[in-house]
């Protein structure tokens, strides 16, 4: 399992290069105002009523580009491979090196598996 | 923890020329500031993994329907939940932090036949990038902006 590790290892680091960059970058501004300001009353929840976050989640940008997808798509999926990949190497870091295969395709395979369920919860909108 | 890490762990198939020592975990690493930063680097990948997966459960939710939009909102007011996303925000404000200082130092020194700008450059762009961003993703979600 850690040979084919190895051998998809690019397309790991991208997603996780991608999960802390753009990944950090998108859940800052949506923890602040969905994870705290809302529930605490700082913000009024009727900014994100069911209607109005409906309508930015579908929202397009010049009528074609489906902005409002795109961006939760990547707010869903890229910290996956940001989580799985520093997981694992957190396991590694604690001694877990003989089982880093199994547990590196078990995170990798949940990060997929959340990744496609996002995908297709996101175009389904 | 003092047992070392398996020395091939996450390495390259073909071992390189220079002969390095296998890793090992201090056993004091919760005192020593460079390894427990970089375990609590590593350990902001469990906040991640777990916002993604609230993040998805709300698209679902909405895409369900108002009913359960509104009940997912309603859920977030529990102390607990906010108490998670304080601990979320702590996270990635730590990994933006040491990310964006570690970024520049990652360059190649040339990008085909062009020099990468310079370190402090990059370093100060990433944060306008962020805050920027961070602005408008606020803005647009408490409904100040569209």
């Amino acid at each position: 399992m850690r040979a084919f590790l190895l051998k998809i290892e690019p397309l790991i680091w991208l997603m996780f290069g991608q999960g802390i960059l753009i990944g950090t970058m998108l859940l800052t501004g949506w923890i602040l105002v969905v994870g705290l300001l809302i529930p605490l009353g700082i913000v009024d929840a009727g900014a994100l009523s069911y209607d109005r976050a409906y309508s930015l989640a579908t929202a397009s940008l010049f009528g074609f580009v489906p902005i409002g997808k795109l961006v939760l798509a990547a707010l869903l999926v890229l910290p996956l491979w940001k989580g799985a990949h520093h997981v694992r190497s957190l396991h590694v870091d604690f001694g877990g090196a003989e089982r880093d295969g199994v547990v590196g395709m078990l995170l990798y395979g949940i990060a997929l598996v959340g990744s496609v369920v996002g995908v297709v919860a996101v175009v389904g909108l | 923890m003092g047992r070392p890490a398996h020395p091939h762990a996450m390495a390259p198939p073909k071992p390189g020329r220079t002969r390095t020592a296998p890793p090992q975990m201090p056993s004091t690493w919760w005192s020593a500031p460079r390894i427990r930063n970089y375990l609590l680097f590593d350990a902001t990948g469990i906040v991640y993994y777990l916002i993604s997966f609230l993040a998805i459960g709300m698209v679902q939710a909405l895409g369900r329907g108002p009913g359960a939009w509104d009940a997912v909102m309603t859920r977030l007011q529990h102390p607990a939940y906010i108490a998670f996303h304080v601990l979320c925000l702590v996270s990635v404000v730590f990994v933006a932090i040491r990310f964006f200082s570690l970024f520049p130092k990652a360059q190649p020194k040339m990008i085909g036949p062009l020099k990468p700008p310079p370190a402090s450059l990059i370093h100060v762009a990433l944060y306008v990038v962020w805050f920027g961003i961070t602005a408008v993703m606020t803005a647009v979600l408490a409904g100040v902006i569209f």
